[in-house]
């Protein structure tokens, strides 16, 4: 079959929706009879619940009703582990979830205490200071090192300490070989916490249908079928009566994966109490206490090099603030733990960290997912080396790519998914080579820099690699079919935020059945229409559901083709698939049209053949034995202003490698936006705690996200090495762009200010902290 | 029961009179009152602009302003742009069978200017005014003009060339 | 947050001692302030930050006085809670004479702001709170001198409702750990 839309630039098929106003997001459900949830948030991030009465609350005007962790009987339970731990040897984890509403105690700032049901929102939160709530403050915990110091107040009294994992990966013998080695970098590097701030915040509408005894809930969520299973089990109903749909959801970036949030666990159990629909939608402020964050993390790392700067081996232990809450598990430090090897040959590694409960909001993956603090970690130390040893950047690196010939690369520590990380397939050294042309490294480095420092300014050039493990298992689902209309339709399970499903899976079943793009449509996220997988996440997409899709148009072309040879009697090699219909192919003349095939698919009298499956319709699964791993290099141009400690970006380049590419137009956006997030994640956006673990700047007046002014041109370009563990040799691009950012940042502003007690060691870095490490400079140089 | 006003305003052509309470957002009220849901709030306090409208022709923030404020007020949402309310509708291929899209509207579909499409109709309506401006904007000055609305999915970038493509359709006598 | 800072009144320090522990000028100092007297070192009552006719956020506020040593200093700790957030704090107030109408106010804060409001606002804290408190210290000064305190300044342009409402709540729990 050729591709005649694989890998083209297809402008997408749902954006007439989007553009119009025709969309449906969560908050545009309107019900009839629709009630509005409001919750009252603990102001204090550690405090024992002394008392709580909503008895005036209750009384006041339009209040439904008002719910506390008491009221909810045996529903109230804390959530699930969503990933239990992985299967590392020298493990010790402990592990804390959510609940619903808190009990006798709240752990940060945010966490609901009560539920109030009301005719609007606005009389909801009208009521909310009616509820008297006495909370006795604690000590609060608001740094992970802190946390795990002996003396520090306990968050979980069910555990000794505010541990909650410590785990050691190793491979080779890292001990061994430092005294072999030329140079040592050793640091101390900081990543903080940053939000993942989709445009939309979460919401939940809820209905109960008494009659029918089916449950629907409305949830931007990007992973909507465990939602339902965890619902239906919890709620004591049958799956199949629950039906979760993620509509056009407003960004993801990962804190709507999965969390069974206690709103998300709430909504469903207070509609099923009061037999009417309710809706509660996340407010900007809300969501920088109620939705899941990411990302601090403090490592003392070492890189041993030989005297050509070739890695020996890399040392890193680090601590990992998980939050109050742990559903996660270890996944985040894992992907850190794994990401941090990054394309080289690492042949001895010992990596160990902490995870440690603080009073701040539950951390889950953001786009990105653990990785960012590992590459960060990685370049830095390379970075480190190569000035030590006089060695090129980009020299270093190449030095120290796993060569093509590596693949598959199996490291021997487990990664996320449970498996020993194996990197599928690359080649890494073309990236890098075609990333230093677009930008044009060696004039810059000969002429542009030096004549800029000549006028006095400071323009800086970075360059750095990494890859992403993307792609994981489990496994997803796809179903095909052809109605009598002749319309395709297709229905898989992942959740769409935004990267494009409905054209991107579209493509690949027209590919396979000869039609349009626009002639399939396309249903993501709808427990109601396909109820088998996981979701959106781990940049996997793409390449599991994918290559779902994949495997359902297949089977349906042959079903198609089957039962076409039949009526037009003729032989299967002789027909051909051609805009909605199946001809012969020397006879073209000679042809069925899909919908009057599938008519005949699903007659209504008479008798069939026995074990024929009626309709056109396929249903397919794909599950990878491993994730594929992407890869790619970035390159960034910097001006520094040394006076204001001002960074402006001005060049970036993208070489990416994710696999064959379905769309390259969705692929550079995803890029691009990602590059975005991560120029956002280095530059502007830190989630700042004060020592009571009070988040300091919760609006986006203070916690800024780039704008249009902020974000420099960005050119991309691929490389593509087919995944081999996939049909269609694809692998995972939604995170890219956010990945690599932080150390490339820090390389162009040293490039550009070239001062030798310059190291920018800690992510985000703002502008202010850049002029106190410029000052800091300045004083020992 | 708090003291209703009633209001009366023209929303994309269409006369509405109704009963608010004085604090009910113009958001609000255009979504859940009018039930024109195109209209998207993100921030609540002006800063993303997803809940941009026009007012009189000028981009505001819905979220900023009381329904009541919009007394008398002629507003077009993105619901009201495909229609041809501002300038001259252009058939996109591609999306056979559906409304002709406003010439921004159709440029950010070949652009893929969209990703989750939240901060869209924002844009969109932030970008009509500004267009019919300087109809043949630099880079920078698109920059500029999307400055004061957040997106998180596109980095922006595809929306300039949209821009782009929009004033430069506009040079050669196409569209609006 | 800690705040050092000082102010002179132009008055002698038994009578501002007096003033400063009547709730009745405390409040002219504190726009949408009530303060009741309880006991002799302790005083409960409520702040309102109001915009136009909305009433933003109400803060039940309690405080205590210790280590009282009069006329020269005391201790005040203050409790604020209320829907949008709390603010407590520990304020010392030293009172030193300068000349026989001059009485020169040294005070520090150590203020903690928590919840909702602790999240919007804060680089505006600083500067804000600096030259509300003035006006406040100013307008008791002004009692001192017997002339009526002005009128309350002009609640902030309406931008954005929940901002200025949260920069105003802010405002007023740093106020209430300041001056009281």
């Amino acid at each position: 079959m050729s591709a005649a839309f694989f890998g083209a630039p297809v402008p997408r098929n749902e954006d007439h929706r989007l553009l119009t106003g025709q969309a449906l997001f969560v908050d545009d459900v309107q019900l009839e009879g629709m009630l509005h949830v409001a919750f009252l948030r603990s102001d204090y991030a550690h405090a024992r619940i002394t008392s709580l009465d909503v008895s005036a609350a209750r009384e006041s005007d339009g209040i439904v009703a008002v719910y506390t962790a008491a009221d909810l009987g045996e529903y109230w339970q804390p959530g699930p582990l969503l990933v239990p731990p992985q299967p590392i040897e020298r493990l010790e984890f402990h592990c804390a979830t959510q609940v619903p509403l808190a009990k006798d105690k709240v752990r940060h700032v945010g966490e609901p205490i009560a539920a109030v049901v009301a005719r609007s929102r606005y009389e909801a939160e009208d009521a909310l200071p009616l509820i008297q709530v006495e909370l006795d403050p604690l000590p609060a915990v608001a740094d992970p090192v802190g946390a795990l110091e002996s003396d520090a107040p306990r968050i979980h009294e069910q555990f000794e300490s505010n541990l909650a994992a410590h785990a050691i990966q190793e491979k080779g013998d890292y001990a061994s070989i430092v005294e072999q080695a030329a140079l040592v970098v050793r640091r101390r590097l900081l990543h903080d916490r940053g939000a993942s701030a989709p445009m939309e915040n979460r919401g939940v509408v809820a209905s109960w249908d008494q009659k029918s005894g089916e449950l629907t809930v409305w949830d931007t969520t990007q992973a909507p079928i465990p939602i339902r299973n965890g619902l239906a089990s919890m709620l004591g109903l049958p799956e199949h009566q629950v039906r979760v749909i993620a509509p056009f959801i407003g960004g993801g970036f990962g804190p709507k994966i999965m969390m069974f949030y206690p709103e998300e666990v709430l909504l469903p159990w207070i509609t099923m109490q009061l037999g009417q629909p309710v809706k509660w939608i996340e407010d900007r402020q809300e969501s920088f206490f109620a939705t899941t964050q990411e990302r601090n993390q403090v490592h003392e790392a070492e890189l041993a090099v030989d005297a050509e700067g070739r890695i020996l081996g890399v040392r890193d232990s680090f601590v990992y603030d998980a939050g109050a809450y742990n559903p996660y598990g270890l996944t985040l430090p894992i992907n850190t733990q794994c990401t941090l090897l990054g394309p080289y040959v690492v042949p001895n590694y010992y990596s160990e960290f902490r995870a440690a409960f603080t009073n701040k909001p539950i951390v889950s993956p953001v786009r990105g997912a653990g990785r960012q603090p590992g590459v960060f970690v990685m370049e830095r130390l390379l970075d480190l080396a190569a000035r030590e040893l006089g060695i090129d950047v980009t020299e270093i690196r190449r030095r120290n790519f796993l060569p093509p010939d590596a693949f598959p690369h199996d490291h021997g520590i487990i990664y996320q998914d449970s498996a020993s990380l194996v990197y599928d397939s690359g080649n890494y050294e073309p990236a890098l080579d075609r990333a230093t042309e677009m930008i044009d490294y060696a004039r810059f480095l000969s002429e542009t820099q030096p004549a800029a420092r000549a006028e006095g300014r400071h323009v800086g050039i970075g360059i750095v690699s990494y890859v992403e493990g993307t792609g994981i298992g489990p496994y997803e689902g796809a179903r095909v079919s052809v109605e009598p209309s002749g319309r395709v339709s297709l229905a898989t399970g992942v959740g769409t935020q935004g990267q494009g499903h409905f054209t991107s899976f579209a493509q690949i079943v027209a590919d396979q059945l000869g039609v349009e793009v626009t002639d399939v449509e396309v249903v993501t996220g709808d427990t109601g229409k396909f109820h088998w997988g996981t979701g959106t996440f781990a940049s996997r997409g793409a390449v599991v559901a994918g290559n779902a899709c994949h495997a359902a148009a297949v089977a349906l072309r042959e079903k198609i083709l089957e039962q076409a040879a039949q009526e037009l009697e003729a032989e299967l090699a002789d027909l051909e698939l051609v805009a909605g219909t199946v001809r012969v192919k020397e006879a073209p003349g000679r042809s069925i049209a899909f919908g009057e095939l599938a008519v005949l698919a699903n007659p209504l009298r008479g008798a069939v053949r026995p074990g024929t499956e009626p309709g056109l319709e396929a249903t397919a699964y794909f599950g990878p034995e491993k994730g594929s791993t992407a890869s790619g290099v970035h390159a960034m141009i910097v001006e520094v202003d040394p006076e204001t400690a001002m960074v402006d970006v001005q060049r970036y380049v993208v070489v990416h490698d994710c696999g064959r590419v379905i769309n390259p137009t969705i692929v550079r956006g995803q890029i691009i936006g990602g590059v975005a997030h991560g120029i956002g994640n280095c530059f502007y956006e830190q989630l700042v705690f004060d020592e009571n673990a009070q988040l300091q700047n919760a609006s986006f007046m203070d916690y800024l996200i780039p704008t249009a002014t902020d974000v420099p041109p960005v050119d991309t370009d691929h490389v593509v090495t087919p995944s081999p563990f996939n049909p269609l040799g694809i692998k995972g691009a939604g995170e890219a762009g956010a990945i690599p950012t932080n150390p490339l940042f820090a390389q162009a502003v040293e490039n550009a200010l070239q001062m030798p007690g310059l190291e920018i060691l800690e992510m985000p870095i703002s502008p202010n902290r850049l002029f106190e490490l410029l000052e800091a400079a300045r004083e020992t140089g | 029961m708090r003291e209703l006003h009633t209001i009366q305003l023209t929303v994309n052509g269409v006369r509405h009179e109704r009963s608010v309470e004085p604090r009910l957002l113009l958001s609000d009220f255009l979504r859940q009152d009018l039930e024109l849901t195109g209209t998207h709030v993100g921030c609540e306090h002006g800063v993303c602009g997803a809940c941009t409208v026009l007012m009189n022709g000028e981009a505001v923030r819905s979220c900023l302003m009381f329904a009541v404020q919009a007394d008398g007020a002629e507003l077009t949402t993105v619901e009201g742009l495909a229609d041809g309310a501002h300038g001259a509708a252009a058939a996109t291929e591609g999306v056979a069978e559906e409304a002709p899209l406003h010439p921004l509207q159709a440029a950010f579909h070949e652009a893929h200017a969209l990703q989750c499409g939240f901060c869209t109709p924002g844009v969109l309506l932030t970008l009509i005014p500004f267009l019919e401006e300087n109809p043949d904007p630099d880079e920078p000055e698109i920059r500029e003009a999307l400055s004061g609305n957040l997106c998180r999915c596109t980095g922006y970038q595809s929306m300039v060339e949209a821009v782009r493509a929009v004033a430069e359709g506009a040079d050669r006598g196409e569209g609006a | 947050m800690e705040i050092q800072s000082e102010f002179l009144f132009s008055g002698p320090r038994d009578e501002l001692w007096v003033n400063l522990m009547d709730p009745a000028v405390l409040a002219k100092a504190l726009p949408g302030t009530k303060l009741e007297r309880v006991d002799e070192d302790r005083y409960v009552g409520e702040m309102e930050a109001t915009v136009g006719p909305v009433t933003a956020a109400r803060f039940d506020v309690a405080i205590e006085l210790v280590d009282k040593v009069v006329p020269e200093s005391f201790t005040m700790r203050v409790d604020g809670k209320g829907a949008a957030g709390f603010t407590k704090g520990t304020a010392h107030v030293q009172l030193a004479e300068q000349g026989p109408d001059e009485t020169l106010m040294k005070y520090t804060a150590d203020l903690q702001v928590g919840g909702r409001i602790a999240g919007v606002g804060q680089r505006l804290l600083d500067s804000v709170a600096k030259s509300m408190s003035h006006q406040g210290l100013e307008a008791i000064n002004r009692h001192l001198q017997g002339e009526a305190p002005p009128e309350a300044a002009a609640p902030v342009q309406l931008l954005s409702r929940p901002v200025v409402l949260a920069i105003g709540i802010v405002v007023l729990a740093v106020l209430l750990v300041l001056l009281l």
